[in-house]
């Protein structure tokens, strides 16, 4: 009896997603676009947290979500994880209303927000657990994914202790396992990188980089612009609830000088020097120390391999190169004015 | 797929009960509640001073402290259950999950019922195995008593559940539950007596009905006449104070309504509460 009407039930649901699913291909809005904003508001009482936001991200893309605190970026992530009604417009997670519909628009999504605390008196096993059995997984899907990002996020050997006790790192971490559990399509990380130390921040770095080669959506909020450059494929930025630019990285770097020191094991002959300046793409040069100097080029990272090897091509023993600064960092920079950030 | 919603209650359910299993609430509602039936069984004989002989004045007196422990587990289980979600941040973990606010309400609910109802339970159990031990029978209407503090206890839990989907902070909303059944809702009930109106729509009033069922017949409200020097111009003046007895069919239904709206209101408050 039960198993019947369970199978009525998802049938009534698979049926609901076909029918949500015609409604949108009806409204010209492509299922290849994995999560949709179409004018977003957020209001608290007279403050605007977010303004006729519009946004789209096309599957399989990772977008970095940048601007100062308060620009409205936690908002918008909490509006699409249903912590949050929005007061005006709409938002879709692969094709699914999910200011209407939640429940069956969060089936794909896996979510870190802000840094989620744990019932402390749960162990990491039996958080997965908890979340995994509400997604419907069965018990050895459970047992096998809990494992394997457990294992991902470096958590395996804690598993079985309570959260109680655990640093913010770990809780992040823990965070960024749960997200995981289920294989979601769609990750929307809020910071995901907040919290961790150095290490942990390069671990999840080369997380989030192992899932951009599988066919995942992320959207991914961030103060940390170079990590955001070094990551994502696209790069919104938002201030005061309003949508600045919305582009690729590759785009965004375009025109925007690198700078770069270069530290080297002998001092750099005049001749040496005069071949550096020369190097195409190469705008300016300036000796800092004996042993290091700074140089500047326009373009993206293929421009900077190939200054590069141009550099080793001198003959000069090139120790370190490394960038300055990120050509987003400029981008941000010059869109959000100074004092907000 | 997300599992229907029933699933999904059963789940919420089973990781609730787990926390309190290893937390210290329960633990300490029922150290308290066998530390209480103790004291009414070991104290009498300790001071050489014999049990009631009448099986129902026994076992009122056992139960009298069911108020009591009522309350406390209301306010351990139910006062802070939504709002800790919230202030703890556990429902970041928790919300952006395919599941409803209502089944995640619902589902705590029913867990904080449960290990209510166990205490309670208990107690019941301790009461009444005690008083068939010691006198040999058990008193009539003891099972209308605890279907009565059952109905108590799942109004007051509502109300508890109602103010922490209000509260902001799980102090407040502890120590808001705590004292509205345990001192606001009694002085209300106390004053009945002197202002002479009867306080039926009180729910601690209401819940005397599951001591009051003891007694046969059920007792009528009565009017106690005192006398008082009043002072030299003033004389002797005379006081009249009312003993109410709530009336047991209103009471019931006033529980129920309590429990009925605190329940809904809690839902949509929780729902509609932002992280």
């Amino acid at each position: 009896m039960y198993k019947t009407v369970n199978a009525l039930y998802r049938q009534q649901q698979i049926g609901f997603l076909q029918r949500e699913c015609k409604q949108r291909h009806a409204e010209k809005v492509s299922m290849m676009e994995s999560i949709v904003i179409e004018h977003l508001s957020k209001k608290y009482g007279q403050f605007v947290a977010v303004n006729d936001l519009n946004l789209t991200v096309e599957q399989g893309v990772c977008v970095g979500y940048l601007g100062p605190n308060g620009a409205g970026k936690t908002t918008t992530i909490k509006v699409l994880t249903n912590l949050l009604r929005a007061t005006n417009g709409k938002a879709y997670l692969n094709g699914i209303d999910v200011i209407h519909h939640p429940k069956a628009a969060l089936e794909g999504v896996g979510a870190v927000v802000e840094t989620p605390e744990f019932y402390p008196q749960l162990t990491p096993d039996e958080c997965l657990s908890y979340v995994g059995t509400i997604r419907g997984m069965s018990g050895e899907a459970i047992a096998e994914r809990s494992h394997a990002v457990l294992e991902q996020v470096k958590l395996l050997e804690v598993a079985d202790k309570r959260t109680g006790q655990f640093s913010k790192g770990m809780k992040q971490r823990l965070a960024i396992a749960q997200a995981l559990l289920h294989e979601p399509s769609i990750l929307i990380l809020d910071e995901p990188t907040s919290g961790l130390d150095p290490r942990g921040m390069v671990e999840v770095r080369d997380i989030i980089k192992g899932l951009i080669k599988t066919d995942i959506t992320i959207l991914m909020s961030s103060h940390l612009l170079y990590e955001v450059q070094e990551v994502c494929d696209k790069v919104a930025i938002i201030d005061r609830g309003v949508l600045l630019t919305y582009d690729s990285v590759k785009n965004l770097s375009a025109g925007q000088d690198v700078t770069v020191t270069i530290t080297t094991l002998d001092p750099i002959t005049r001749p040496e020097f005069e071949a550096i300046k020369a190097l195409k793409d190469v705008t300016s040069v300036k000796r800092t120390e004996t042993l290091a100097l700074k140089l500047s080029f326009s373009g993206g990272p293929e421009t900077q391999f190939h200054v590069l090897r141009g550099i080793l091509n001198t003959g000069v023993k090139v120790v370190s190169y490394m960038p300055q600064r990120a050509a987003i960092e400029d981008v941000y920079l010059q869109l959000v004015p100074e004092g907000e950030a | 797929m997300a599992p229907n919603s029933v699933r999904q209650i059963a789940t919420v359910i089973k990781y609730e009960l787990l926390k309190y299993l290893r937390g210290r609430r329960l633990l300490a509602i029922v150290l308290l509640t066998i530390i209480i039936s103790a004291i009414f069984l070991i104290v009498p004989p300790a001071i050489g001073t014999a049990y009631p002989k009448d099986p129902t004045d026994f076992i009122t007196r056992v139960l009298s402290f069911l108020g009591v422990l009522s309350i406390l587990s209301a306010t351990f289980f139910g006062a802070d259950a939504i709002v800790s979600e919230y202030e703890s941040k556990t429902g970041y973990f928790l919300f952006p999950n395919p599941i409803r606010k209502t089944a995640i309400f619902v589902g705590k609910f029913i867990a904080s019922a449960l290990v209510s109802v166990g205490a309670i339970g208990l107690y019941y159990v301790i009461a009444v195995v005690s008083v068939r031990v010691i006198d040999g029978s058990i008193p009539a209407n003891t099972g209308l008593s605890f279907a009565y503090s059952l109905i108590y206890l799942f109004a007051i839990l509502a109300i508890a559940y109602l103010f922490s989907a209000i509260m902001r902070s799980s102090v407040y909303s502890l120590v808001l539950t705590f004292f509205t059944f345990f001192l606001i809702l009694p002085i209300i009930d106390a004053v009945g007596s002197v202002a002479k109106f009867k306080p039926w729509f009180s729910v601690t009033f209401a819940n005397g009905i599951s001591q009051y069922i003891f007694q046969n017949p059920y007792p009528a409200d009565k009017v106690f006449t005192t006398t008082a020097a009043g002072g030299p111009s003033a004389g002797v003046q005379t006081y009249s104070l009312v003993q109410y007895y709530p009336e047991i069919r209103l009471s019931v239904i006033v529980m129920a309504a309590y429990f009925v709206v605190a329940f809904v209101l809690s839902i949509i408050l929780a729902r509609r509460r932002e992280m």
